[in-house]
């Protein structure tokens, strides 16, 4: 009875359609990767149109008979369709919309901190867009962001043109912002590359070259600048499940388990929105076994954002994220002796006896709150407050480290636009962090297990200035940061930035820079207290900060229609590097290194004449040198490869989609510690396939297809295969 | 001209893309047996202490079937010819493999050797060679540690080569020149 009133009710409107012979139209618009779009939906011969929603869901009336679809949005190729419909009928449609021929050019908002198009910055900007990023069966930001041209992850530790190498996670030399908020950490200066759920970020934008001329510390390689999703109207969901298994050694030498590692995940969101108010919030977790020995990982994370919209000129965001992890800690891998070796000089996949047991916990979270107000045209300006926090345990046979860190941060910035050819964007910053702990203390005596708590604070001004000079685009600006360190020292440094764009007729748009970065000492380089290994690590409270000086030279240029490209020559000469330095038995943080990082890095971007076809390479070669220094004479920077390449590919021909990724790194010419240890280059293919069904959209990624057995760092096994498949759910 | 140049960027990335692909069947890391298979000798890691003297010419590992008792049993290590020098840079460790044929050892030792030739008769040979380190026996680590070669490899047999502290032959035969 109640399905019989149900399938009545069902009928109604058909039959009041009916009554007007008109037929009802519905369905869904995507981009070519799946992502709704807010696309029109128009019936060339007759009244009927719709605007799709949030969800690219769309409905109208159509007359009865030949109907003539024409579905349209801007930067996308318009779609006819032609179809017959009899009076009544309710008819469903999907369609889907490739990129237009001539995309429109990206707008970003890190290279100078305001608006501006990507062609207008002075810097090289390498973006990661959503469907970049939802191509990937992938759970973190840094493995969406790994295969960026000019971008190198070496064990979770950004590289952009080698600015890095890697230190363990201490002292990253490239800033991470969350839209717009810096988020390194406060006591190690790392990156929490899962503190942000995937499922939130709506792009990536990645500055290369020193940027302290306007973001300060740690921005002296570069910028990565995480730009979450815009809270869309109305009531929206989306649920996303991952799974995924991690391929066995491929050799029996090699095995270590009896067992295929596995992985699995699952993810909600749901926002909701009004003109004046919105709010999203995302919950989830995963489990990994991992892919060798004392791999298995547990992570957990939450994240909001609300949106409060008084006045079409003002803005008020605030938002805050969360994330745990419960994570074993395989430390170096098992050479001869140190575990059961099967007889072999090593074994990649299982750790040393020595480090059984060794387990970590990390929470970490940030909250964050921005007011925008556009006061005219003339002049806009933004202020925001920020507070990070992370506390981790490292639990090791040997005995536990830990630390608990805060990073505040306040900033006022204005938007001048005195004239239509000129921007001013000028600023204060202020930071304070602090961290309480047992290793980085600052004793000297790294046997004590005293509880200390250190702290820093930074201030800082900035301004920058450009105008249009014709064709010509002139900035200039400089920033001056003042640094105060608790035991430690007092530092003041000077932050200049000179840069010209110019677009030609035929030789596309050239740029060039010259730019001043730095980075303070972190904390736990100044104050670490510990022993690695056996070797007592000591603190060095008055390290000076990293400077550099980049240069560098561009030209992004439209070859055809088909053929895109973007080059730059860069050169970066960097100062007083902080580097961990064997002495007298002991090892300390000294600011030691003169180098000079110089190279090429190149991006193609190539449509062949095959429709859905979309090819991409991009090419970094980089002569990296540690300059001579006392007794030193000059050598390769350690872990910075030569040549970096990197191919891609993606085909979609209707709701499926296939590509993939190979990256090939060169051979690294030096590493830190067991330099003598074997070492290969890397070559990983990455494959993917997408398929999309109405509302569900499944992806599955095979990851290091090849099963290339490689480490980036030494006695540290790089991924191995690993399939992943997702299946998302959006209302 | 630019059609050209799009072809010429088309043609590359299908030349490129076959070229990466095939680079990219060559193995990572391979599983490294200490001993070869079918390796009869020994096998084992040597780690590298202290800085290399300037005037290296190489450091090589060789076996004594008995303790030398004097200067003229100096000559009777094996293998003979000795082998090559371990492989350059003296820094961290690395694993070797001496072939020796089977039976009873009381003395593998790393010797340094000095860049310069030997003197008819090795009259100089305590200017150009020093003992850099040895196989210590496991629960006496003071005294040097037998090893037995059996129809398979031994493995191992590991030591520390010590460029702070070379002794001359003399420290084993005094008195010193």
């Amino acid at each position: 009875m109640r399905a019989l009133l149900l399938a009545a009710l069902a009928t109604v409107p058909l039959r009041a359609v009916s009554a007007q012979g008109t037929a009802a139209l519905y369905g869904s618009v995507r981009d070519s990767s799946g992502q709704p779009l807010r696309a029109t939906v128009r019936v060339v011969n007759g009244d009927g149109v719709g605007v799709a929603d949030a969800q690219g869901r769309y409905r109208l009336s159509a007359p009865g008979g030949l109907v003539i679809v024409r579905v349209g949005l801007l930067g996308f190729q318009s779609l006819v369709d032609t179809l017959t419909l009899a009076a009544g009928d309710s008819v469903e449609r999907d369609y889907r919309l490739g990129p237009a021929v001539v995309p429109l050019e990206p707008v970003i908002v890190t290279a100078a901190k305001h608006s501006q198009l990507l062609s207008q910055a002075v810097t090289s900007v390498a973006l990661v867009s959503d469907t970049d990023v939802a191509r990937r069966a992938v759970t973190t930001v840094d493995e969406a962001v790994d295969k960026a041209p000019g971008v190198q992850f070496l064990n979770g530790q950004v590289n952009i043109r080698g600015s890095s190498g890697y230190v363990q996670g201490l002292g990253s030399r490239v800033l991470m912002l969350v839209d717009g908020v810096p988020a390194n950490q406060g006591d190690r200066g790392g990156i929490n590359w899962d503190l942000i759920p995937l499922e939130d970020v709506a792009r990536v934008e990645v500055v290369k070259g020193a940027g302290s001329a306007l973001y300060g510390s740690a921005a002296l390689g570069g910028v990565v600048n995480v730009i979450t999703r815009e809270i869309p109207s109305g009531f929206h969901a989306r649920v996303r499940a991952l799974g995924g298994a991690y391929a066995n050694p491929p050799f029996d030498v090699w095995r270590f388990r009896d067992y295929t590692g596995a992985l699995e995940g699952l993810d909600v969101t749901t926002s909701y929105g009004t003109a004046a108010a919105r709010g999203s919030y995302t919950a989830g977790g995963w489990h990994s076994d991992g892919y060798r020995e004392q791999d298995r990982r547990n992570h957990w994370q939450t994240a909001a954002k609300a949106q409060w919209i008084p006045t079409p000129e003002t803005r008020v965001t605030t938002s805050g994220s969360w994330a745990s992890d419960q994570y074993e800690t395989p430390l170096i891998w098992c050479t001869h002796g140190s575990c059961d070796d099967r007889g072999q000089d090593f074994q990649p996949f299982m750790i040393e006896a020595s480090g059984r047991g060794a387990f970590t916990r990390s929470d970490k979270g940030q909250l964050a709150a921005t007011v925008e107000h556009h006061a005219s045209e003339r002049f806009a300006w933004q202020a925001r407050g920020s507070w990070g926090r992370t506390d981790f345990t490292d639990f090791q046979p040997t005995g536990d480290d830990w630390g608990v860190a805060n990073r505040y941060g306040v900033e006022f910035r204005g938007e001048v636009h005195p004239t239509g050819d000129r921007v001013v964007t000028l600023g204060a910053e202020g930071s304070f962090s602090d961290v309480r702990t047992n290793i980085f203390t600052g004793d000297a005596n790294p046997t004590s297990n005293v509880v200390r708590t250190h702290d820093q604070r930074e201030f800082a001004a900035y301004a920058e200035g450009e105008r249009q000079l014709g064709r010509l685009r002139l900035v200039a600006g400089a920033r001056i940061d003042h640094l105060d360190v608790d035991g430690g020292s007092l530092a003041t440094v000077l932050s200049p930035r000179l840069g010209v764009v110019l677009p030609t007729a035929r030789a596309g748009v050239w740029r060039a820079s010259a730019g001043r970065g730095f980075r303070a000492p972190s904390l736990a380089e100044r104050f670490v207290s510990t022993f690695v290994q056996g070797i007592p690590v000591v603190p060095n409270p008055d390290l000076d900060p990293e400077t550099a000086w980049s240069f560098e030279l561009g030209n992004a240029a439209t070859l055809s229609s088909a053929v895109r490209t973007d080059a730059a020559l860069f050169w970066t000469e960097a100062y007083d590097l902080i580097e961990p330095t064997v002495d007298s038995g002991r090892i300390q943080f000294k600011n030691v290194t003169h180098a000079r990082l110089a190279g090429l890095d190149l991006a193609v971007t190539a449509t062949p004449p095959v429709a859905g076809l979309t090819t991409t390479l991009s090419y970094t070669f980089l002569h990296a040198r540690a300059l001579a220094h006392d007794s030193v004479s000059e050598r390769p920077l350690a872990f910075r490869p030569r040549h970096l390449l990197t191919l891609g590919a993606d085909y979609q021909r209707g709701v499926i989609g296939v590509g993939g990724d190979f990256r090939y790194t060169s051979r690294l010419d030096r590493v830190e510690i067991y330099e003598t240890d074997p070492r290969v280059a890397e070559k990983v293919l990455d494959l993917r396939v997408s398929a999309v069904w109405g509302a569900w959209t499944l992806r599955a990624q095979l990851a290091n297809a090849l099963n290339y057995i490689y480490s980036q760092v030494p006695r540290t096994l790089a991924p191995v295969r690993t399939f992943a498949a997702t299946i998302t759910w959006t209302y | 001209m630019a059609n050209r140049l799009s072809r010429a960027a088309l043609a590359a990335l299908g030349t490129i893309i076959p070229l990466v692909g095939a680079a990219a069947c060559n193995e990572g890391l391979q599983p490294t047996p200490l001993c070869p298979e079918r390796f009869v000798g020994i096998c084992g890691r040597v780690t590298f202490q202290g800085t290399e003297p300037d005037s290296t010419e190489g450091v090589l590992v060789v076996a004594y079937p008995r303790f030398p008792q004097s200067r003229n049993d100096l000559l009777t290590f094996q293998p003979f010819p000795p082998p090559p020098s371990l492989a350059r840079p003296f820094r961290g460790s690395q694993i070797y493999a001496l072939p020796l044929s089977t039976g009873r050892y009381e003395w593998v030792v790393a010797v340094w050797k000095k860049v310069g030739a030997f003197a008819p008769g090795f009259s100089n040979a305590d200017s150009l060679l020093k003992e850099a380190g040895f196989y210590r026996d496991q629960t006496d680590p003071t005294a040097p540690g037998v090893v037995v070669v059996h129809d398979s490899s031994t493995d191992s047999v590991n030591f520390v080569i010590d460029f702070g502290n070379l002794h001359p032959i003399c420290t084993y035969f005094p008195p010193c020149p």
